[in-house]
């Protein structure tokens, strides 16, 4: 489920931008669009996993034809094709941001059927301008001429792009995990705090402009997405706040290298749509094999963890001062907490209530509820860890393509 | 300034941001959590000096546990987890395939080495020492759960089994 849009988006890119040099970027367009649409409602309206994944899969048939497409119809509107390229990759960049942050806020006001509700009319509204040209297309025809011979796609820019995405989908899936599973975040909170990136992201989009080497707003994108991945490693306590400066580099860094490598891996090559589809398909297939390469560490990660706190937790315990009879009531509440949680790391301050009445003992207790939850909570950040490390690395191993990228033709 | 000097100090820039971002998360202690570790439970704990039959209790249940731990090879812990309730105790046996009758046979050993550490700590006198320890040894799967919950009960009974010569024999013996 997690990754079957993902996986459809790198598969069906380049056949649809095919497709759109065939029968017009109009038409591409706007039935990728009314199939997108379409899918977003099978999607809000499903109430089975295996029709939810069906739908999903359709839907990104439907974006892969509406997204390559529309690579061709930005230069009319923006005016020239470098403009459009630029547009085109800082809205990619972009909206990877902003994706969980929007997800989060209206899965929690609404519910997670209204994010695919939602794309429907947004879809429909994308879709009206583009029927004109659509219909345009149906009257005139394609002109022959335009179809020109499909140069080789960008190689070091695309893998480039496609470690990067790698990273960034750990970044953004396991950063969200963390705050929900392990530091017990509502959606809503957990969407706030990830704003954090897309906000960067905007603010990084504005310097990029500045600089006109592509090469170094790559490098400099991709050291910023390593660090700020380090920086979410490394994180000293269980604490928000402390996500933050890590956020503002990854934000600043996808806008930056995103759109770099976009613009890298289209410049000067014609057609656009299908270079423009090698970009998506690296990045979608960046994020299907960061997934399915960081899920499992993750995974086993978390649940070691949660072993090895539940252990420490105990230990705390049964090695405390308080007496005997409290001390096996609260390891059974505890216990029970840690059961009815199913995985997640439990607030253990419920199995606490209610305080002892004696001074002395309250004390005790009030201790050994902040020594456990630190350890539960140490225990669920750090559980993270080798994930977050790993993004970073491959943020990292991107450099190499793009420091190759100058030296070699292709 | 050129375009080539601007994207000098864009690298520069990010490479100091990333640098310090993860100086200052090592400095702090990012590097530093590691789980706490629970003990051996085969290894004897010293008593801390036991005062009253509430304390004797405390330090009964945790030395029948580490005995019991350390004849199932689990850690004290994994084991007290798993006598909290009997769905945990269902979830215990399934992972560890340790059925009620090879648990039954540990915690009674656990409760055996009890009585052994709390005679040797000077809470027990061997005069009740003995007795409470063949009690122990013939002592039903749920008693002993109990006991190991909260050893109270026994240390008051083997009070009231020895009545009045108890107290008398306690007062000659260590």
């Amino acid at each position: 489920m997690l990754v079957s849009f993902n996986l459809v988006m790198a598969l069906a890119a380049v056949p649809a931008a095919l497709v759109a040099r065939r029968v017009g970027p109009g038409r591409t367009a706007a039935v990728g669009l009314a199939v997108f649409a379409g899918a977003g409602l099978a999607c809000g309206l499903s109430d089975h996993l295996s029709t939810l994944i069906v739908a999903r899969c359709v839907q990104a048939l439907g974006g892969a034809a509406a997204v390559t497409a529309a690579l061709e119809l930005l230069p009319a509107t923006v005016g020239s094709e470098r403009r459009a390229t630029a547009v085109w990759a800082s809205a990619g960049a972009t909206g990877a941001a902003l994706g969980p942050a929007v997800g989060g806020i209206l899965t929690e006001l609404v519910s997670w059927q209204s994010i695919f509700l939602l794309q429907v009319p947004v879809a429909i509204a994308a879709a009206a301008p583009i029927f004109a040209v659509a219909r345009h297309e149906a009257a005139t025809g394609i002109v022959e001429p335009e179809l020109r011979k499909t140069g080789r796609p960008h190689l070091l820019a695309n893998l480039a792009l496609a470690m990067v995405s790698a990273a960034i989908a750990a970044a953004l899936f396991l950063l969200v995990l963390l705050l929900i599973e392990g530091w017990r975040l509502s959606p809503i909170g957990a969407a706030i705090v990830v704003s954090a990136m897309p906000l960067s992201a905007l603010a990084g989009s504005r310097l990029g402009p500045l600089v006109p080497s592509a090469r170094a707003r790559a490098a400099a994108g991709a050291i910023l997405v390593s660090g700020g991945l380090g920086g979410l490693a490394l994180l000293p306590h269980a604490e928000v706040v402390l996500t933050l400066p890590p956020q503002i580099l990854i934000g600043v860094g996808l806008s930056l290298v995103l759109s770099a490598l976009t613009e890298t891996a289209l410049g000067g090559r014609a057609p656009q749509a299908i270079h423009g589809g090698w970009t998506i398909s690296a990045r979608h297939a960046g994020v299907v094999i960061g997934l399915l390469a960081l899920t499992p560490i993750f995974t086993a990660d978390i649940a070691q963890q949660r072993r090895d706190a539940i252990d420490a937790g105990t230990a705390v315990v049964l090695d405390s001062r308080v007496s005997p009879l409290l001390k096996i009531e609260l390891a059974q509440r505890i216990e029970m907490r840690m059961e009815g949680e199913r995985g997640r790391v439990p607030t253990i301050g419920p199995a606490f209530e209610p305080l002892p009445a004696d001074p002395t003992e309250r004390a005790a207790v009030l201790q050994l509820r902040g020594e456990l939850q630190n350890q539960l909570d140490r225990g669920a950040t750090h559980a993270f860890s080798p994930s977050f490390l790993l993004g970073a690395l491959l943020g990292l191993l991107a450099l190499i393509p793009i420091g190759l990228a100058r030296r070699v033709s292709l | 300034m050129s375009g080539v000097l601007r994207g000098r100090i864009l690298v520069g820039g990010a490479i100091v941001a990333a640098v310090v971002l993860v100086g200052v998360y090592l400095a702090a202690g990012g590097s530093s959590y590691v789980p706490a570790k629970t003990q051996d439970p085969c290894r004897h704990r010293p008593w801390r000096n036991p005062e009253g039959i509430q304390a004797i209790a405390e330090q009964f249940s945790l030395s029948a546990l580490d005995g019991a731990a350390c004849r199932l090879g689990v850690s004290r812990e994994t084991l007290a987890q798993a006598l909290a309730s009997p769905q945990a105790r269902a979830s215990f046996s399934r992972r560890y395939g340790i059925g009620d009758a090879k648990l039954a046979e540990a915690i009674r050993a656990g409760l055996v080495r009890a009585v052994d550490d709390a005679e040797r700590a000077g809470a027990l006198s061997p005069f009740l020492a003995a007795p409470l320890r063949e009690a122990v040894r013939r002592i039903p799967l749920e008693r002993a759960i109990e006991l190991v919950k909260d050893a109270r009960s026994l240390l008051d009974n083997a009070q009231t089994f020895l009545g009045p010569a108890g107290g008398l024999l306690e007062r000659f013996l260590p």
